[in-house]
């Protein structure tokens, strides 16, 4: 005969149909955007490894001031190596403003993926990448003037070594919107002239190197052959072109925080379970007691216990996981589409995605309210039927100051009964802060951070020169560029900027005598440099300079070593008269084109925060939503299970002649006052979190942006978890409201 | 007359379930007697004395206090009624089981504007020695009278109190009795306690004996017994 106890599931669910309902929701919201996310990532992720074979990636790139002839290129392959043209043009769009790069249609390397539409044919015609065309709002079909001429779009491309749109391996973040690349025919190439025309050209070692040591030692001892022969511009071997690796990182690297997410969600929910099912096994006490001593196993009644929360977890996976292979996964394409340039994929079935969001889920649920279910259910029968379920109110009550008023200590005897209620409310709000302030701060710190480059910008308008060139421009002002690796004591090798800036330079205030050196406060903060201390910085080929830190100087947006003009020139072997560039709030109109190497401008340096906008500003705004429904949620079943404990106390008061404020005052109050405690107390911590993991974050792009999160966001935490609780609280309200007066004249104690 | 409960007519049920559990209730009760209200299982009295309490409502009828109606007032007059005027007592005691034994009779107190002294109280009703303990680490007896000091604290004018002793041993029971007369001697209030046990009625000023829903007898005793001297 099957257990009869099985009857009482349907109505237990009827019963309860309000609390089962929000948590059946609230997990198939969280494990259907799990599963997602993970079936998507994976998927692209398996994708992404073929692109190296499928589209032939190259082994590196690099790029000459001069092109090479064909006696360079011989000794150069002579180092095992094939190497292939990839020139490019850059020039500027005139519909919006960005910078297109273009290629000739790819031959052997770098193949490119044809998204939608059709490579170009004919002159006048181009192909491009679909986010950077997307972005701008630029469909197939369309015209696009890209410098004085006007291209018509023949169809959207993926480029294998532009998956993610950075301009250059000094580049912090990757920028879609103004940064883009295409195919072009070679006609339409060569029409183009010699502005902004670059010598790049793609290398294959003719064997594959084992891993990224050996492919690290071939490419310092190739770039060692290739300084000695050639001015290189740029160089950047594969394995750390982040234009094509960091699509791959990212979609690896969502993967841990995501499943560390899910199982810190399934865990409070499986206490809160546990807990709830912990008070209906007191309200339920003699039951049990009767059951136990008719011979019920403790086991039959453990299932029983524990068999609603195990099924609404199942099916709310399984119904998740369905969600996840269709809705949610198209949620989390469009994330990661609206920021990576990916080759088209297929969505694979994921059996360790369906293992981690529908077995261990159930069996974290399992474990969890077994071990406190078990502990509950310990206890004898006889001391079931008389209602003498814990040990711990055997010991003498807590003594609290007399001088306390009796309504203070009645609050206080509320919290230390509801003890492990709090501690849950306490967990979850810890956790649903993270989540809020991330929602929140997030975005303003990339703000903050828009706003401190535009406020902190040298000059509106700055040049770097292929070769120096005058201008008649009044405000003009010389200075010499350079770029050198800094090498961190992590091995984290980063490109930082220096500048040689004349003496008192209306654009950079700082006072510089002869061999003195400032950094900026980018570089100090993030390499934990100080005034004081020696840096080293290595060029192209191994060469390395020592500079001692003389001053820092307020430059937040990336690494930068400011020096004397005079003293750069001195110290790279230029003549004294030497520049490479201009520092200009008007714009410079008479200088040829083909001098001028790079513009930069305001959208330049704030393409990072632009970019994280984009890509992460709905995100930022479901993972807001997702933060109040989390707080409510936790807090709704906890404060309902403290008010459903106490029915019977409160039926008493009633009685007393409390009112309904004074009651409210007393189980409602309680809870307010660890909700607000636990907001306060968490809010700091969240914060040290928040910065610890960002420094970790942001340690790991190039570049640098200072932590901070505006008074305000903390304000609107506070707020957004005030008012959700004020919701929760009045629910509660009408709870205790309804609590009737005849329970307590029941005869059960 | 002090407390008037006049033609009280409660039912339970509709239609063919419906039971009349009282059919009409007519009794006065002077200030400062002890009125026991005796009667079998289902003869209504425990109704009675909620409706009196305030906590359940008559189908028709009125209970008056000092010339206040209860049935004429809302729910936040009624909340002031029970607060002012009313102290009770169950067999069940009813106490708030994360309270201390003190703290339990100072949420009585709170709610009095004049309210006894609390350990004063706790001396005369022999709970000072364990008044930081929590309720469920005394014995029955104790219990009952806490119940009985949360009750009296605010010196209430009215002491309703639902079977009392129906969950005590003998002992314990005339312990609590005996209690309920001091208070009543001491403090002068108007109690009204159900009972089943007849021989309870001795100590009553009143005696109503209440069947059926119907008032069988409403005397006054005239040959009172002191609680201690009652045996059953």
């Amino acid at each position: 005969m099957r257990n009869p106890l099985i009857k009482r599931l349907p109505r237990e669910l009827k019963s309860e149909f309000g609390k089962y309902l929000v948590i059946f929701l609230f997990f198939i919201m969280v494990i259907g955007f799990v599963s997602g996310f993970l079936v998507t990532s994976a998927s692209l992720q398996s994708e992404f490894h073929e692109t190296f074979e499928t589209y032939n990636i190259e082994h590196g790139n690099f790029e000459l001031f001069y092109e090479a002839d064909e006696a360079l290129i011989e000794t150069l392959e002579k180092e095992d190596v094939t190497l292939y043209e990839n020139f490019y043009i850059e020039k500027d769009t005139k519909d919006f403003e960005s910078t297109l790069r273009m290629f000739k249609k790819r031959g052997d390397v770098n193949r490119e993926c044809v998204l939608e539409g059709e490579l170009p044919t004919k002159q006048g015609e181009i192909a491009i990448d679909r986010v950077y065309a997307q972005n701008n709002g630029v469909a197939i079909g369309d015209t696009l003037k890209v410098g004085f001429k006007e291209l018509k779009v023949t169809g959207y491309v993926a480029l294998p070594d532009y998956s993610t749109m950075l301009s250059s391996p000094s580049d912090m973040m990757f920028d879609a919107n103004m940064f883009g690349v295409g195919i072009v025919t070679e006609e339409t190439f060569d029409n183009f002239g010699k502005g902004g025309f670059h010598y790049s050209y793609s290398w294959k070692y003719d064997e594959e190197p084992k891993d990224d040591a050996e492919a690290k030692n071939l490419s310092e001892e190739f770039l060692e052959m290739l300084a000695e022969h050639a001015m290189v511009v740029e160089y950047i071997p594969e394995y750390a072109n982040m234009a094509i690796h960091f699509a791959g990182n990212d979609l690896g690297n969502d993967y841990m925080v995501i499943m560390v997410f899910l199982y810190i969600v399934v865990a409070i929910i499986a206490f809160i379970f546990a807990i709830t099912t912990n008070n209906t096994i007191a309200k339920e006490a003699t039951v049990i007691g009767t059951l136990r001593a008719s011979g019920y196993s403790k086991g039959e009644l453990l299932r029983h216990y524990m068999t609603m929360p195990v099924l609404v977890t199942l099916f709310s996976a399984l119904i998740g996981n369905v969600l996840g292979y269709t809705y949610f996964r198209t949620v989390a394409e469009d994330m990661y589409l609206a920021s990576y340039s990916l080759t088209r994929y297929d969505v694979l079935w994921n059996a360790d995605a369906f293992v981690k969001t529908t077995v261990v889920p159930v069996i974290l649920m399992v474990v969890i309210n077994y071990v406190i279910l078990a502990y509950k259910l310990r206890l004898s029968p006889l001391r079931f039927i008389r209602r003498d379920l814990s040990t711990r109110q055997k010991k003498k009550a807590i003594r609290l100051n007399t001088k306390i008023g009796i309504m203070q200590r009645f609050r206080m005897r509320i919290i230390f009964q509801n003890m492990p209620n709090y501690i849950m409310i306490f967990v979850g709000i810890f956790f649903a802060n993270i989540i809020l302030l991330l929602g929140i701060a997030f975005p303003s710190l990339l703000h903050k951070y828009e706003d401190d480059i535009t406020d902190n910008m040298i000059c509106d308008y700055q040049y770097i020169l292929k070769a120096p060139a005058d201008t008649e421009v009044e405000d003009a002002e010389q200075y010499c560029a350079g770029s050198l690796t800094y090498v961190a004591e992590s091995g984290q090798e980063e490109d930082a900027t220096l500048f040689g800036i004349i003496p008192d330079s209306q654009y950079i205030d700082i006072e510089l005598e002869n061999d003195n050196v400032y950094i900026s406060d980018a570089f100090s903060e993030k390499y934990h440099i100080a005034e004081g201390d020696t840096i080293e910085l290595k060029e192209f080929g191994g060469k390395t300079y020592r500079f001692h830190v003389d001053g820092i100087y307020h430059y937040p947006s990336s690494l930068a070593v400011f020096m004397s003009k005079e003293y750069f020139n001195k110290t790279f072997d230029y003549e004294e008269d030497y520049y490479s560039g201009y520092f200009s709030n008007t714009e410079i109109d008479d200088i040829d084109e083909m001098y001028i190497a790079t513009q930069i401008t305001v959208s330049d340096m704030t393409k990072t925060s632009r970019q994280l906008i984009d890509s992460m500003g709905s995100m930022m705004d479901m993972l807001f939503l997702f933060g109040v429904v989390m707080f409510m949620l936790i807090i709704y079943l906890l404060s309902k299970i403290i008010i459903e404990k106490n029915a019977q106390s409160i039926s008493m008061t009633k009685i007393l002649g409390y009112t309904n404020g004074e009651i409210g005052g007393l189980y409602i109050m309680s809870t307010t006052i660890v909700v607000i405690l636990s907001m306060l107390v968490t809010l700091p911590l969240v914060d040290k979190l928040m910065e610890y993991a960002c420094k970790i974050m942001l340690s790991t792009f190039s570049g640098w942006f200072p932590y901070y999160v505006p008074s305000y966001a903390y304000i609107a935490v506070v707020a957004a978890g005030i008012l959700s609780y004020a919701v929760i609280a009045f629910i509660q309200f009408r709870k205790v409201k309804k609590v009737p007066m005849d329970m307590a004249l029941k005869n059960v104690e | 007359m002090f407390l008037e409960i006049s033609n009280i007519k409660k039912s339970f049920g509709e239609g063919e379930s419906k039971t009349e559990v009282l059919k009409g209730i007519d009794v006065g009760i002077e200030k400062g007697e002890i009125c026991v209200l005796l009667g079998p299982s289902g003869s209504g009295k425990s109704t009675l004395l909620n409706i009196i309490g305030g906590i359940d409502q008559a189908d028709s009828g009125y209970i008056s206090i000092n010339g206040e109606k209860t049935a004429d007032m809302n729910e936040k007059t009624l909340t002031l009624y029970r607060r002012k005027h009313l102290g009770y007592i169950f067999q069940m005691y009813n106490l708030i089981p994360n309270l201390n034994i003190k703290e339990n009779i100072e949420v009585g107190a709170y709610l009095s504007d004049n309210p006894l002294d609390v350990d004063e109280l706790l001396h005369t009703l022999g709970l000072y020695e364990h008044r930081h303990k929590l309720p469920n680490q005394l014995s029955g007896g104790q219990q009952q009278r806490t119940a009985i000091g949360r009750a009296i604290v605010k010196n209430p004018d009215i002491l309703l109190c639902d079977e009392p002793t129906g969950a005590l041993d003998y002992n314990t029971s005339k312990e609590i009795l005996k209690l309920i007369e001091e208070v009543n001697q001491k403090y002068g209030n108007t109690v009204v306690m159900v009972t089943h046990n007849d021989a309870i009625k001795d100590m009553a000023d009143r005696v109503i004996k209440l069947r059926d829903g119907m008032i069988r007898k409403n005397y006054v005793n005239e040959t009172k017994t002191p609680a201690v001297e009652l045996d059953w």
